[in-house]
């Protein structure tokens, strides 16, 4: 199952999402998390101690394509098990999260 | 998947993919009107699950306007978080809410979500279609 969060800033998203992450991987499923803020603390949210960051899954791991009707897709370039095998990060209760965006420099969208 | 603020991500069709989409109302108008653009936009994507969580409920009256708000647009509201001070106390500690305190009304209400959640996957399988 695929849940997504949304809500205005500040409405607390995040610490929402970090807690049901938890509760949900405390009753046995496994849950991974991403953090699609380009703003991201949902790590620090998750438990994972402070000053810990994920580095983020790069966007060459999406690639435009068009299918056959010519409509443009976004398509991946590598299996989600490779993509969560080298950025994931291990938080608490067994939960993996990968952080999907940053923005490192400013103007750098 | 927490989402970026704004309904940009819906426009772009980011959350097409998704299962449910949880859609978190605080009780202040702009809280509210966020949401109430934000469930027709996911409807028209064709998510079929969308449900409201209400947050920072400080009294009786806030959980009343999530409420009728709620109703009005044909949202079922499935948790009624309370203001919960842990939450800024943990954030204060770097740690997380349910390591700071695991009786703290937020996780004792999102574990009902997530209980929710949970019987959701059983009655209508997990809906993961692929991608």
């Amino acid at each position: 199952m695929k849940i997504a969060i949304s809500g205005k800033g500040g409405s607390g998203k995040t610490t929402i999402s970090a807690t049901l992450t938890r509760l949900i991987a405390r009753r046995g499923l496994s849950v991974l998390a991403i953090d699609g803020d380009p703003n991201p603390n949902l790590i620090q949210a998750l438990g994972v101690g402070p000053g810990v960051e994920a580095e983020a899954v790069p966007r060459s791991v999406v690639e435009r394509r068009d299918d056959e009707s010519g409509t443009p897709r976004h398509v991946l370039t590598r299996t989600v098990a490779d993509i969560v095998s080298q950025y994931g990060l291990k938080a608490p209760d067994g939960v993996t999260v990968l952080v999907g965006t940053k923005i490192d420099h400013a103007g750098a969208g | 998947m927490d989402m970026e603020a704004s309904i940009e991500h819906l426009s772009r069709g980011t959350v097409r993919y998704a299962d449910v989409l949880l859609v978190v109302l605080e009780p202040y108008y702009r809280s509210m009107e966020t949401a109430g653009r934000t469930v027709p936009l996911a409807r028209e994507l064709g998510i079929k699950r969308i449900y409201g969580i209400a947050n920072k409920l400080r009294s009786p009256q806030d959980a009343e306007a999530v409420e009728a708000y709620c109703r009005n647009h044909d949202l079922e509201l499935i948790a009624k978080i309370p203001f919960d001070e842990n939450v800024v106390e943990a954030d204060r500690t770097g740690r997380a809410v349910i390591d700071y305190d695991v009786t703290s009304p937020i996780v004792e209400e999102l574990a009902r979500t997530a209980d929710f959640l949970l019987r959701e996957v059983k009655v209508n399988g997990n809906g993961a279609g692929g991608n």
